[in-house]
């Protein structure tokens, strides 16, 4: 049944509390996606907390966006409805860690640097890097697919998310997946919810599977003059047995500043400190065959690979095969040159997943028209996508920032949407073809 | 609806007369997996060698709402490809090719019926292999072990299939081909690999497999560690994962075990031993030697009678010989067995081996170890034997306690043989009304008619919570892969 405005704040700060509920303009302000305004902010501290919510906002036909700590809000179509926020931050208890199982149950509103810390006593970490930092949280990190350069060794979170507890749309609250490293007991529904940018439930707890620490840690880079040349030694690593942690490439302004040349190849090495030692003689070995300038990097090198991403107005992920990442590096300068925009390139070479980073002055349409579109159709043929995660409201609303979905899958992931969140609760509008 | 003459004139038409098996003798061979408990012939199989001619079968069985069950090469344990509710079986054998090596990008593209072990013998030359190893993995098709999300020993450090599976073409039960994931690592949209991948075909039929190949590693060490009790293997094998040491593969093989594999095959393990340790790591040479002499350290800890490290690949061979073998060996302790596939915490392994000691005693029946003790997942065989009154009862019961046990410490029903018939009913002990609900919900939206598969991985009735036929007992052939 309906209710009115006043109705509706007293049924929501029934549910939370009045501290609990914001409606003052800075906060709405601050909360806003895409420029759209929400009406209110709830900040639920229990599981059946955010079950009362959406049970009222599905009963009220209200459309609702999750929020974890409000860093990738920018990602995904401007919303077609939004009355409500739903700020999970509150939501941040570690449930269960037992080290010796290397698994550890956390709330979804937990941040990455708040986890760490707890892990690292162990000797453990979650090997999730991404490059919009550890303030992020771990169920944004999830519905997003968020991950960095340490997916060449541990994978992405589908690799690392073993069980999860969400909230449908209409309210009920539910458990897939196990809580033990091995399981295929029914439907593998943690990989459904990640990277679904809770458009099919809310995700609220998450067991994960941890990795010990290595011993040893040590990076090195290999710079070359364009990144076309750093092709070399990337096919020639994947073509090897040595086991890098992290395995990147960066080009453009995220090299600047940093060592000469227009590319560097960066790889760390993570194991007992005799195997760092011989796998980096190794790698300086087959980098100078290839022509590269190697240099150790400092310290802390991958807590901020580069300053460039906060001052973007436009961030691309570009993903093809990986024996494409260094030549699409050197396409991609080109284009930029020929914008006049600068661009920077931090990209999991191994994986073939390139972040891209640019700032300029362009009008929209040349956003689009210029730079994504040709993009896009260099890369699709062969299965690849380009993601726009950060864009002016302007240039969003030209096209649709996740990009072409073949329409017999688009199909599918419509009937599983409708399935799941009939009413449009859940971020509608955001999702792939403004599901 | 059953399959009339007329739909089997329809298959023969899609897939050829020669690709359609429909006598009584030809379909009997086909009634059932490796687990031959559960028997269910099909009405009619079909063998077709593309996506169009599945998509056809697929399409022509959703007009009669015929039930389709898919196969690979039947070497599941769960009653899994078999036909409980009769219709088309849909055999992936003759869809075997390796359509595309991509070796810049760690890749292949296969057709499903191709055998696991294959894929790794067209790469290896050249320094590649594809991890997910199931015991079976010279006969089972790469189709079966992405439907099963199949596991094996060298899942420890490797994961399971899931994690080496990019990309699926799958006929979907609405009679759609539709292309999910692929070469390229990410795609926007719902992952819809990873939830197909595991589906035991109740979510479409695989017509194409892409996955990850992986360089193989600098250097590789085998030991075999031999301990008095399996207690002091089980605490060794949590004191080697709390040390932060993720060993390729950590294997535990119990003493009826040893026993039957040292008078079957003879693998060299000794034979007095309580319990064996097959630990093998792979990597670096300098980590891995730095990880052995670590190892090694825990299990003196933990009361090593013996560490021997193979010295060659011979050597290598002949220890995982035994393990790869281990099931077949069964056959030498007892006519019949039951078998488990249960996983427990890792850090929880001794306290339910004890269990497993206290149950055996419980009800008078052997229970031999096997199994991936480095991710806790079991594989206790409870022994009996069919012609004792009563032993059968038993072993259903001791193998429900176990379940249940592993279930209390916060485990799961199934690490990585499936469900399929077997523990559709086991389901629910796992989880609530609401989670199957979903689970229900989601198939539905690949197969609105309920004709992929039925009668697999779901109980029949999730809502209620109801099961299948109870599944009784077991017989697993000797020579079957656990």
């Amino acid at each position: 049944m309906p209710v009115s405005s006043h109705a509706l704040t007293d049924a929501l700060s029934g549910i939370v509390g009045k501290d609990r509920l914001l409606t003052d303009s800075a906060s709405l302000a601050r909360c806003a996606v895409d420029g759209a305004l929400p009406v209110w902010i709830v900040r639920p501290e229990s599981v059946d907390d955010v079950s009362r919510l959406l049970r009222l906002a599905a009963e009220e036909r209200l459309a609702v966006a999750p929020r974890g700590s409000g860093t990738l809000m920018g990602l995904g179509n401007p919303p077609r409805r939004l009355d409500g926020v739903l700020d999970l931050s509150g939501l941040a208890a570690v449930v269960d860690y037992e080290p010796a199982d290397l698994t550890a149950t956390v709330q979804c509103g937990i941040s990455l640097a708040a986890l760490a810390p707890r892990l690292a006593a162990q000797r453990q970490f979650l090997p999730l890097d991404p490059l919009d930092g550890s303030a992020r949280s771990v169920g944004g990190v999830l519905a997003t697919n968020a991950s960095g350069p340490l997916r060449y060794r541990y994978g992405t979170p589908r690799d690392l998310l073993l069980g999860v507890r969400f909230v449908q749309a209409d309210g009920t609250v539910t458990w897939g997946g196990a809580r033990v490293v091995k399981s295929v007991t029914g439907y593998d529904i943690p990989k459904l919810m990640v990277g679904s940018l809770g458009t099919l439930g809310v995700l609220v707890e998450a067991t994960l599977r941890l990795h010990p620490l290595p011993g040893a840690e040590r990076t090195w880079l290999v710079t070359f003059p364009t990144a076309e040349q750093a092709a070399g030694l990337l096919a020639a690593i994947l073509d090897s047995p040595l086991q890098p942690n992290r395995l990147a490439i960066l080009s453009g302004t995220a090299v600047a500043g940093r060592a000469a040349g227009g590319a560097a190849v960066a790889v760390s090495f993570g194991s007992v400190p005799e195997a760092v030692t011989a796998q980096g003689e190794d790698l300086v070995a087959i980098a100078r065959g290839e022509g590269g300038r190697v240099t150790t990097a400092e310290g802390g090198f991958w807590a901020r690979p580069w300053r460039f991403p906060a001052e973007a107005t436009v961030m691309l992920k570009v993903a093809a095969p990986p024996s494409e990442a260094a030549a699409l590096c050197g396409e991609i300068q080109r284009l930029a040159g020929e914008l006049g925009i600068a661009a920077g390139i931090l990209g999991e070479a191994g994986n073939g997943v390139l972040h891209l980073a640019v700032r300029g002055n362009l009008p929209a349409a040349d956003w689009d028209t210029r730079l994504i579109t040709p993009l896009r159709e260099r890369v699709t043929p062969a299965g690849g996508s380009v993601v726009v995660e950060r864009a002016p409201r302007e240039v969003k609303e030209r096209l649709d920032v996740w990009g072409p979905v073949e329409p017999t899958t688009l199909a599918l992931m419509k009937r599983l949407k409708s399935e799941f969140d009939p009413l449009g609760t859940l971020n509608p509008g955001r999702y792939v073809d403004q599901i | 609806m059953s399959v009339t003459p007329a739909l089997i004139r329809a298959l023969e038409r899609i897939v050829g007369p020669e690709g359609v098996v429909a006598t009584p003798e030809g379909r009997l061979t086909y009634e059932c997996d490796m687990h031959t408990f559960y028997k269910g012939a099909p009405d009619a199989v079909c063998l077709p060698t593309s996506t169009e001619q599945v998509a056809s079968v697929v399409r022509l069985c959703l007009e009669g709402r015929v039930p389709l069950v898919p196969r690979g090469s039947g070497t599941g344990l769960i009653g899994g490809a078999m036909a409980p509710h009769g219709g088309v079986m849909v055999s992936t054998t003759r869809m075997n090719r390796i359509l595309d090596v991509d070796l810049p990008n760690r890749c292949a593209t296969v057709e499903p019926g191709l055998i696991n072990l294959w894929l790794t013998n067209a790469v290896k030359e050249r320094g590649y292999f594809f991890a997910p190893d199931p015991s079976s993995q010279m006969v089972s098709s790469i189709g079966g072990n992405a439907s099963t999300n199949a596991g094996g020993p060298h899942c420890l450090k490797y994961g399971i299939t899931v994690n080496h599976v990019l990309g699926l073409e799958v006929v979907t039960g609405a009679g759609e081909v539709v292309r999910l994931g692929g070469k390229v690592q990410e795609r926007p949209g719902y992952d819809l690999t990873g939830v197909v991948v595991g589906s035991e075909g109740t979510l479409g039929i695989l017509t194409q497999v892409t996955v990850r190949l992986l360089h193989a590693p600098a250097a590789v060490k085998t030991a075999l560690a031999v301990f008095s009790s399996v207690e002091d293997a089980s605490e060794a094998v949590s004191g080697i994962i709390a040390a932060g040491i993720i060993p390729a593969a950590l294997e535990l093989l119990d003493a009826p075990i040893i026993r039957a594999i040292e008078e079957g095959i003879g693998a060299g393990y000794p034979k007095g031993a309580g319990a064996v340790l097959l630990i093998e790591l792979d990597g670096p040479r300098a980590e891995i030697e730095t990880q052995a002499r670590r190892a090694a350290e825990i299990c003196r800890d933990r009361q090593a009678l013996e560490i021997r490290v193979a010295r060659d690949d011979a050597e290598r061979a002949l220890l995982w010989k035994g393990r790869k073998e281990a099931a077949g060996a069964v056959g030498r302790l007892t006519p019949n067995w039951l078998l488990q596939d249960a996983v427990v915490p890792r850090s929880k392994l001794p306290q339910i081996m004890r269990e497993v000691v206290t149950i055996s005693g419980r009800y008078g029946l052997v229970i031999a170890n096997v199994f991936h003790a480095g991710d806790g997942n079991l594989h206790p065989l409870i022994c009996y034997d069919d012609r004792e009154p009563g032993q059968l009862e038993r072993a259903v019961q001791a193998n429900e306690e176990l379940l249940r046990a592993c279930l209390a410490l916060g485990g799961s029903v199934t690490g990585e043989h499936g469900v399929g018939v077997d523990k559709a009913k086991s389901l629910a002990l796992q989880y609530a009304e609401a989670d199957l609900n979903f689970m229900a919900r989601l198939r539905r939206v690949f197969d609105p008619q309920n004709v992929m598969n039925p009668g697999k991985l779901l109980p029949s009735h999730p809502a209620c919570g109801e099961a299948l036929q109870p599944p009784g007992a077991g017989r697993l052939p000797a020579g079957t892969w656990v």
